[in-house]
């Protein structure tokens, strides 16, 4: 019977009971989202790395290594595998597209997943392993032909197998580039004997003893023991960088971080939503049913069943907001990661299984229990003292004057404003709950909106403002010379620059080395004002400044890789910028005697002959598309935010205002018997979401501003991204959270007009 | 239709405050029909102490309802102070209560969140004659308790309250349900001679519906009501005071 009565029940409350349930799976959902996203991330990053055997360290040599020095490094005890590696951006199609041409000479490490085709054979004479994205975006297939051109050099065969590489993960040119761009760049495999049978004139053109100018080797030895063991087994030092140093692993790691901290904060924010509501509202679904929780108390029921029957009520609500959120969360997850999704674009993997973490289970455990546990002590305040007791009907908390009311301001509010007000006071978890609802809606708003903003001033000042260029001219550094760069630089009115790895503490860093006569490009501060260099100094990008502690007017020494000097530069000033660098002037380079050879261009000018000191040409509008794919994946994350939001405030807003309505129903009833019109009592009840859609506003905004320097903060080893809220942001947060009040506001008052006055002032209060 | 009438003359003319005409009220709740009230014809006059008495369930609260607005006939029409209003909408309802009737009820019904001087100047909001809340507190003796909140109150002087804010609004008609209902004797008394006296001081027409029989011997006019229909309509002649009934 008490099952009949439980089903009753729920159909009774069934507003509170449904905004409940959506409020849980809300929370439960974007909960497990966000942690499946990172846990399935670095589940199955970790599987390809494991199973290609991505590794940990890269061994640079501009004069290659010979199987000697091989041999010697694998001897070094703490290094369990390695392998003489080579990686050369060659042309296809007409000097358009490039792809990174690979040779392994030990698959085991810095290895190759076969995803279609043939089996890989390090004797293969002719076959191609070919990235299957590109493949897939460029129309290739197997048995297909593909001529692949390094410099004057040309390399043909078959494509033998579609393959996904570690090494390539994030398959980007360089740093300047958020997102891959299979349509123009990828990455191919040949074996060693292809290398060597088919192309002895590019072995000759690679000069000295040996084509492999990288050593990639696995081993746990952290890096300082490794390198200082490297140095003694090869008697020189050599440019090492380890796996976190490299695009393939910092990003996806930095991918991995930032879910987890995004994971660490919006559900966080629904969790804490759902959970609070939760108490309110079983506080006041018992409060309602106390006369029938004293009836069944007077009938001979033990506490302990009637405790059990309303428990149950959590329970149900906990239970089935968890199974409806974990499939919100396993769609979330879906969604944002899938191979044709989102992340999809941006890392070529092979494995995009969904894995959930441990604690998430444990979570959801403790949420029910604590639902539950909330459900129980509701219904045990309720049960308290005698079977009489309990008979009689809730009631609120005593009226209690309030220090303002003395004010002569508060005499002369409406009366409206005062019952709104204390109606308010009186009614403080509830009036908590719904400024916390708006606040959670604010901050959401805000913060989606700002991040996007935020990555609009980025893009903006970077490719609109800071890059000039047209076309960024690669050139050949192994074969031009400074006199001849510069002379090309001036035939196209360009600026140029020089890039050289560095060393500051362990960590390998790019020096860039400008000349700017063209106004090609230019630089953004730190509060991203766009600054000329000045030859007085160097430039730091913030996240060095954060890493080594130092900013403008400090100094800071690093070392070039493959020489012994080492230089102490003044820091003029802190940078935002894409990648991590250090940036000087030629004037400033050649005054401090660093050496430098010139490796890019930046012109104008769009017709650009052919040349052989020329490597390939960059148009700006393909880093921009790259960074346009960029910003559509952010805006769908910021859509997916801002219908949260909406969501949020709606089912907040409109349990707590029935709530709202049921209390005062009897108020509402006496105001229409005294005269008042439907319409002047829904704009009281109106009025109470106003005050409070404002003042969680003004608690809102500032919150999500918050948030966001939280999520910038937590995302600064990553991007360099300044907080910029444009006022549309700040128009559509307040006008939707607004809306979002006033139009739950209006669906409650609507409910005003059914209100029977002879029912409502019948029952006793 | 009950023959015996009590009329009040003035200069000759008689005048009529309340006519129920051929009403009856109908609650269905599925198939299931309840009359509450059964084709009732009724006229009451103006300035007079009407007691609307009858057993629980006889009907008298739905007629007291259907006066004040509260509810709409399902047959036959209401006329009050001149004005049809069984065709009246919600918001020409609301008009008419804020406009021609006060109501005083057995459970006081004050908004608990505001003061006593607020409930009453509650309805100058609406009203389009209210009387002074200050001087409706003070005629009930409540004026030292005017910022108080209803729940610091007993319940005799939330009943007061509730009669201020009902004559504040200057209504022509003072509706009671059973206002003594909640009240212990002695307190109910003297709420009872507290509304006669104002009432009467205010030439309002009071009309209390109740089943308390003593009350009855104090009116100038007796309606029984019994099974939906008006038993009897008699006048007085010789009404009691509050003092002169045995309670």
């Amino acid at each position: 019977m008490l099952l009949k009565k439980l089903f009753r029940t729920l159909w009774h409350y069934k507003a509170q009971f449904i905004s409940m349930v959506i409020m849980i799976a809300l929370g439960v959902g974007v909960f497990l989202g966000f942690n499946m996203e990172w846990y399935s991330l670095e589940k199955n990053t970790r599987e390809i790395y494991e199973k290609t055997g991505f590794a940990d360290y890269r061994i640079y040599n501009e004069n290659g290594f010979t199987e000697k020095e091989w041999s010697a490094i694998t001897a070094i005890p703490g290094v369990e595998d390695a392998t003489r590696f080579l990686s050369v951006n060659t042309t296809v199609k007409n000097d358009t597209d490039v792809i990174a041409l690979t040779v392994c000479e030990n698959p085991a490490v810095s290895g190759f997943l076969v995803m279609a085709g043939g089996k890989y054979s390090p004797d293969d004479p002719d076959g191609i392993w070919l990235s299957d994205s590109y493949a897939k975006a460029n129309g290739l297939a197997l048995g297909d032909p593909l001529k692949l051109t390094y410099k004057t050099i040309e390399v043909s065969g078959t494509v033998k197998g579609l393959v996904k590489a570690s090494e390539y993960l994030i398959c980007l040119p360089d740093e300047t580039q958020l997102m891959p761009d299979y349509t123009s760049y990828g990455f191919a495999y040949i074996s060693p004997a292809m290398l060597e049978n088919a192309i002895p004139a590019m072995l000759h053109m690679m000069m000295g003893s040996s084509v492999y100018h990288q050593i990639n080797v696995k081993s746990a030895l952290p890096k300082a023991e490794f390198v200082a063991a490297l140095d003694q087994a090869l008697g020189k030092t050599l440019l090492v960088l380890s796996k976190e140093e490299t695009i393939s692993w910092s990003e996806a790691q930095g991918e991995v971080e930032e879910g987890k901290t995004m994971g660490s904060i919006l559900p966080v924010l629904f969790l804490a939503i759902a959970i609070l509501t939760m108490v309110t509202t079983m506080h006041r679904i018992t409060a309602s049913e106390k006369t029938q929780i004293g009836t069944l108390k007077a009938l001979g029921f033990r506490d302990r069943k009637i405790l059990r029957h309303y428990t149950s009520y959590a329970l149900i609500i906990g239970l089935m907001g968890t199974i409806l959120g974990v499939g919100i969360g396993y769609l979330l997850g879906w969604y944002i990661m899938n191979p044709d999704g989102a992340m999809g674009t941006y890392i070529d993997m092979p494995s995009w299984k969904l894995y959930v973490p441990g604690f998430c289970y444990l979570v959801l455990v403790l949420i029910n229990a604590f639902l539950t546990v909330i459900g129980y002590l509701s219904v045990k305040k309720m049960l308290q003292g005698t079977a009489a007791d309990a008979l009689r009907p809730y009631t609120p908390k005593r009226m209690k004057h309030l220090f303002i009311e003395e004010t002569r301001r508060f005499k002369a509010l409406s009366f409206g404003t005062k019952w709104n007000l204390r109606d308010c006071l009186r009614h403080k978890s509830r009036t908590c709950m719904t400024l916390f609802g708006i606040v959670g809606c604010m901050v959401l708003l805000v913060g989606g909106l700002g991040m996007q903003d935020t990555a609009n001033a980025f893009v903006d000042v970077f490719f609109d403002k800071a890059n000039n260029y047209a076309v960024k001219i690669n050139l050949d550094t192994e074969s031009v010379t400074n006199r001849e760069a510069m002379d090309l630089a001036e035939r196209y009115q360009g600026d140029w620059t020089a890039q050289r790895s560095v060393q500051i503490g362990d960590r390998g860093f790019s020096l860039d080395i400008y000349s700017i006569t063209h106004d090609q490009v230019r630089f953004a501060d730190e509060d991203m004002r766009l600054i000329s260099l000045e030859n007085e100094g160097a430039y730091i990008s913030s996240r060095i400044a954060r890493e080594f502690g130092v900013g403008a007017g400090d100094t800071l020494s690093f070392s070039p890789y493959g020489g012994g000097e080492s230089y102490t530069v003044t820091i003029t000033k802190v940078l935002r910028s894409l990648s991590e660098s250090v940036v000087m002037t030629q004037a400033y380079a050649d005054a401090a005697g660093i050496d430098y050879t010139v490796s890019s261009i930046f012109t104008n000018q769009t017709d650009i002959a052919a040349n052989r000191h020329i490597l390939n040409t960059q148009t700006k509008q393909a880093v921009m598309d790259s960074f346009n794919t960029f910003m559509e994946l952010m805006n769908t994350m910021i859509c997916l935010l801002v219908l949260a939001a909406v969501i949020l405030g709606i089912v907040v807003l409109y349990n707590l205002g029935v709530m709202s309505y049921t209390e005062r129903y009897r108020e509402m009833a006496t105001l229409k018997v005294v005269g008042f019109k439907n319409s002047r009592i829904g704009r009281l009840l109106i009025g109470q979401n106003i005050y409070l859609s404002v003042l969680g506003i003004l608690i809102g905004l500032p919150a999500g501003v918050g948030v966001l320097k939280y999520l910038l903060d937590a995302l600064a080893s990553e991007y360099e991204m300044k907080l910029a809220l444009g006022p549309a942001t700040y128009l559509i947060s307040i006008l939707l959270t607004f809306l979002v009040s006033l139009f739950v506001g209006l669906m409650v008052a609507r409910k005003n007009r059914n209100i029977d006055m002879v029912a409502a002032l019948k029952t006793e209060e | 239709m009950p023959e015996d009438q009590g009329h009040h003359e003035e200069g000759g003319v008689t005048m009529q405050v309340v006519e129920f005409k051929d009403v009856s009220r109908i609650y269905r709740n599925g198939e299931h029909e309840q009359k509450a009230l059964d084709h009732v014809d009724l006229t009451l006059e103006e300035g007079k102490f009407i007691v609307i008495l009858g057993p629980s369930g006889a009907g008298k609260s739905t007629l007291l309802n259907l006066l004040g607005g509260l509810d709409s006939p399902t047959e036959g029409t209401i006329i009050v102070d001149g004005k049809d209003i069984s065709t009246l909408t919600a918001n020409e309802l609301a008009d008419y209560r804020a406009a021609t009737v006060g109501f005083v009820f057995q459970s006081y019904n004050l908004i608990p969140t505001l003061t006593v001087i607020e409930n009453v100047a509650l309805v100058k909001e609406i009203a389009k004659t209210p009387l002074s809340s200050h001087d409706m507190l003070d005629a009930v003796g409540l004026l030292d308790h005017k910022h108080n909140f209803p729940s610091e109150l007993s319940g005799g002087e939330q009943q007061r309250v509730s009669i201020a804010r009902a004559l504040a609004k200057n209504p022509k008609i003072l509706l009671c349900d059973e206002p003594t209902g909640a009240l212990d004797s002695e307190t109910g008394v003297m709420v009872l001679k507290l509304l006669l006296s104002m009432a009467r001081d205010m030439g309002k027409t009071i009309i209390i519906v109740t089943h308390n029989q003593n009350i009855a011997r104090m009116a100038d006019v007796v309606v029984r009501v019994k099974n939906g229909r008006i038993r009897s309509c008699e006048a007085q002649d010789h009404p009691l005071n509050v003092e002169e009934v045995d309670w």
